[in-house]
């Protein structure tokens, strides 16, 4: 019983880091129609930031998301505005041709920065934990669990609440009459993306405290978030929340009864099955 | 097709069947690697060139095929062409299978459900047993590059008349109508489902072969390597670089985007990874219609061309 | 016209003979691979590209290899294979039938050494690796491949010894290993020793290459209260498996980890997390391994480390073995035909600053395993062919009583 408990505690905040990750691809996805096959490599590139913020610098990591958020959000933007702005109104498949060879140019580059060393995140306090009776609770995944709470709240409230977060849903829903309305598309595009790949920076940060950085990592990662932002729902940012704790649970079951060897066909099979089944997700509409 | 351009095309059938007479070793293996890639691209051209439906996970009917041959000729000691049948018969359960739930998808959701379900069969084939789970299987080595060869570029022929079928045949056209427009397709008396499914299963069929070849011929297949997702991507950019949705537009986009990565893998390895990926950033943003598309404008519009390109996609 | 053409053969002419009077000179012998120097692979792979240019210029410095009565260079032939198995196969081929090399040295990575290995055979040029310890790869009765570390089933062989004369005794062992070649030859050949030690075996538990959650595992492993803990895997997957263990408030009474420890790359990145681990490699730089270029294994170490920056671990010295064994081969055989240097390779034996160079009837060299320890910010060598080599700390304390 002791065991299950805490296999699910391990599945609750494993969650929690997965909704962090894939934020930034569920808002881009949702609100803009891109998809971002490169979103792991943005990742990865936010964990470089905040490794050489915590090597160099000495910015604690949870600190320093802010910061590295930031930088990260400016390089989004400039990449929207000057390359992805440029196939907005193309065929489908074509972001995510584009996005891939992306990522293959930003592993390139990020290996060659910053060479195959496997890096961690290590601030003092990374391993510790929390003691339930029985259960143990690590402290750095439940530091990021409040990140990925907040986060996820602060960007359901920004997109319904704020004027800069409904122009954005509205040059999303219609080009063209949001135009009318004096909206600089091309701005809100930026924007918004910047703002994508400054959570997929933040998510980096929280990532490299919790598990090691190399430059290939990006991969495998934005196949996980896929799943999460699919298996949630695009609509809502806390469906994100929804589908990653719904897979961080499930693939943590899966490992304690089916064995350690499944837990990719869990996770996929269960994203497939979503497809199928209710292709807005668990907290979309349905269509 | 005037007489002119079908002289072409057998032409250059018979200087490439007879490449292995004056070409090394090595342009044999990279003739291989080419022909089986425009194999690729010609099968992914017949969902997502013809019928629109951009698959991203044909790489799970290439892993079925290679692992067709596979398992028939290691663990059950069938001669090649029966595991060859074995890999197609899968590919089209498969195909049928999971094709009717999937292909009520669209657009990006149709990409990404193909995507996972090529991710899925990768784990579970990494957990069977019969299939050597993650290590994979040897295959018995046969040292005859010139018959890989032939076969490959056999198989690249007949997909290519399959496709020039379908370019005159009642199928064909319903899968244009379904590309162009379902609903009107569906109403007009096409049965879009059985029409999506099947050209799904052709596209498969077409694939599996080229990986049970590609599996004889490598001797070694595993999970990671039978279900390559790059290959995905690889056979997409090669099929929409040359030109999606039409006959010779993805044999053209692979033979010469193999051309440039062999070249870069040889000589610069460094950057060859680097170099594929600004070309497919390039492609994608310059022309994204393919060359068959480039060529046909560029009589009429010129250096033009590109920038009416970036001029219609942006915002 | 006619003064043109006169001229022109005239020169011509000489032109001949002065070239048929340049001496020739001894072709240099070239060594081809594919190695891992990019992909997530690569952070290993690269310690072979250095192993080799470092050996191959020393054996040159010193001369070169005796070809019967002449002194030939040796050259290294590299194509990087991004990580890919597919692509280390064609460029093999590409090494093999259009550069034309001499003979073959191999890739980092078991699974890369079973596909490799397959054209090696197929073109009969030797290849000797020291990256793939699967006994897969030995098991097919290739003749043309040669392995420079030792089989992947005795790994933990000496770790298990040790464990039996350990004070509390341990009783129950989890067994975790990766689903690759080599882990699960690994796992397999554990597997008998620990039944025969009578170690219970609490958990025998395969794990996805590449995984990167080990809380599941983990915390099943705390619940059975297993006294050992042995990982078969990459280090990647151990890395992550350590820094879970202290978020989870995992502490065996000891764990042993088959790749990892022997490596400074990966010790930094760990930290003083690292401390307590165990591991092993078959090769330590000591000054009693004598070697014919290098001096002798200590000398290797510093003069590696003074152009590299790092300190070699086995991977470096094994992919230095490789090409001490080739230029011996190539010696004793007195010519660089694939078929006789192959015969050469087979029979050699030789000291050298990696230990004793033999190759089995199956190709694979036998050599023991040390047991080591991360104690402090020191790799010690507890535990050898003769026992106890230093005391080590055992049992492991909890977290956060350290």
């Amino acid at each position: 019983m002791d065991l299950l408990a805490q296999v699910l505690i391990n599945g609750v905040l494993l969650g929690g880091l997965y909704a962090v990750m894939a934020l930034g691809l569920a808002l881009v996805w949702g609100v803009l129609n891109i998809v971002n096959l490169a979103h792991g490599a943005f990742i990865m590139l936010g964990a470089y930031l905040a490794w050489h913020l915590y090597t160099y610098l000495g910015i604690d990591p949870f600190l320093g998301l802010p910061l590295t958020a930031i930088v990260m959000f400016c390089v989004g933007y400039a990449l929207q505005r000057g390359l992805l702005n440029l196939i907005v109104r193309a065929p489908m498949f074509n972001t995510l041709l584009i996005t891939f060879g992306l990522e293959v140019v930003l592993t390139y580059l990020a290996q060659l920065a910053f060479s195959a060393d496997f890096r961690t995140i290590n601030p003092p306090y990374a391993g510790n934990s929390i003691a339930l009776g029985p259960l143990v609770v690590p402290l750095a995944r439940l530091m990021a669990f409040g990140v990925a709470a907040a986060l996820t709240v602060g960007m359901w409230l920004f997109l319904l609440r704020t004027t800069l977060g409904r122009a954005i849903r509205a040059t999303a829903q219609n080009l063209v009459a949001a135009r009318l309305y004096g909206v600089a598309p091309r701005h809100l595009y930026a924007v918004t993306f910047g703002i994508g790949i400054g959570l997929a920076g933040a998510a980096g940060s929280l990532y490299g405290t919790v598990s090691q950085i190399n430059p290939y990592i990006g991969a495998t990662l934005t196949a996980k978030c896929f799943a999460i932002a699919i298996i949630g729902g695009l609509d809502n940012p806390l469906g994100v929340l929804v589908g990653g704790l719904v897979l961080g649970i499930i693939e943590s079951l899966t490992v304690l009864y089916i064995g350690a060897t499944y837990d990719d066909v869990a996770s996929f099979g269960v994203l497939v099955l979503v497809l199928i089944v209710r292709p807005t997700g668990l907290l979309g509409k349905t269509a | 097709m005037s007489a002119f351009r079908i002289g072409l095309a057998i032409v250059a059938v018979a200087a490439l069947a007879a490449l292995p007479l004056y070409g090394s070793d090595v342009v044999i293996q990279f003739g291989i690697n080419t022909l089986l890639l425009a194999v690729l691209a010609q099968g992914w051209n017949i969902i997502g060139g013809y019928a629109g439906y951009a698959s991203f996970g044909n790489s799970a009917f290439y892993g079925l095929g290679s692992y067709g041959v596979g398992i028939a000729m290691v663990q059950w000691g069938l001669p090649f062409p029966v595991g060859m049948i074995f890999g197609v018969v899968l590919a089209v359960v498969f195909a049928f299978c999971l094709g009717i739930p999937v292909l009520r998808l669209r657009g990006h959701y149709f990409a990404i459900a193909t995507l996972a379900l090529a991710q899925v069969m990768s784990a579970i084939v990494s957990n069977v047993s019969l299939a050597g789970q993650n290590i994979g299987l040897v295959l018995p080595p046969l040292n005859n590059d010139r018959l890989f060869y032939e076969l490959s570029l056999g198989l690249l022929v007949i997909a290519t008349l399959t496709i020039f079928w379908l370019t005159r045949s009642r199928f064909g056209f319903g899968l244009i109508a379904i590309r162009e427009n379902e609903e009107g397709a569906a109403v007009m008396g096409v049965n879009t489902t059985l029409y999506k499914v099947l050209a799904f299963a052709l596209s498969g069929v077409f694939t599996a072969l080229a990986g049970g070849i590609h599996a004889y011929w490598i001797t070694f297949l595993d999970p990671e390597s039978a279900f390559d997702i790059s290959l995905n991507v690889k056979m997409i950019i090669m099929a929409v670089f040359g030109g999606p949705g039409t006959v010779f537009g993805p044999v053209v986009g692979a033979f010469a985007l193999s051309a440039v990565s062999e070249v870069l893998s040889s000589e610069a390895t460094n950057v060859a990874g680097l170099f594929f990926g600004v070309v497919v950033v390039a492609a994608v943003v310059l022309m994204p219609r393919g060359i068959a598309d480039v060529i046909r404008r560029f009589r009429t519009s010129g250096w033009h061309y590109f920038i009416e390109n970036l001029r219609a996609h942006r915002i | 016209m006619a003064r043109t053409a006169l001229r022109a053969s005239g020169a011509l002419f000489a032109l001949a003979l002065a070239l048929s009077a340049t001496p020739t000179f001894a072709q240099d012998i070239v060594l081809g691979a594919s190695v891992q120097l990019t992909g997530p692979v690569a952070n290993t792979g690269r310690y072979y590209k250095d192993a080799y240019d470092f050996a191959i210029d020393k054996i040159n410095a010193a001369g070169g290899v005796k070809v019967g009565n002449t002194k030939r260079k040796l050259a290294l032939k590299l194509y990087d294979n991004q990580s890919d198995v597919n692509l280390s196969v064609r460029q093999y081929t590409q090494l093999v039938s259009q550069d034309k090399v001499n003979l073959l040295l191999g890739p980092f990575a078991s699974n890369f050494a079973l596909a490799d290995s397959a054209v090696s055979e197929k073109y009969r040029v030797p290849m000797v690796q020291g990256g793939g310890a699967s006994d897969q790869i030995f098991s097919r009765k290739f003749k043309y491949i040669f392995g420079t570390l030792a089989p992947a089933s005795n790994y933990f062989a000496s770790t298990i010894d040790m464990l039996k004369q350990l004070e509390p005794a341990p009783k129950s062992v989890a067994l975790l290993y990766a689903d690759d070649a080599f882990d699960v030859s690994v796992a397999q050949g554990t597997r008998p020793l620990l039944q025969e030690a009578g170690l219970k075996i609490a958990i025998d538990a395969r794990y996805s290459s590449n995984a990167s959650d080990f809380n599941s595992l983990l915390s099943q492993i705390k619940s059975v209260n297993a006294d050992v803990v042995l990982v078969a895997g990459h280090e990647t997957e151990i890395l992550n498996f350590v820094r879970q263990a202290k978020s989870l408030a995992v502490a065996p009474k000891m764990y042993s980890f088959t790749v990892g420890v022997p490596s400074e790359d990966f010790r930094k990145a760990l930290g003083k997390d690292a401390d307590y681990a165990f591991g092993m490699t078959a090769w330590l730089p000591n000054a009693n391994l004598k070697d014919r270029w290098f001096g002798d294994a200590a000398q290797f170490a510093t003069a590696y480390k003074a152009k590299y920056g790092y300190d070699p671990d086995y991977h470096a010295a094994s992919g230095v073995a490789d090409v001490e064994a080739v230029a011996q081969a190539i010696e004793n055989a007195g010519s660089v035909e694939p078929q006789k240097v192959r015969d050469a390779l087979a029979k050699l034996n030789f000291p050298s600053l990696y230990g004793t160079i033999a190759f089995a009837a199956n190709g694979q060299i036998d050599l023991p395993q040390v047991v080591i320890q991360v104690q402090g910010d020191k790799l010690v060598a507890v535990y050898g062919g003769k026992g106890f080599i230093v005391k080590p700390n055992y049992p492991m304390p909890a977290w956060n009583a350290r």
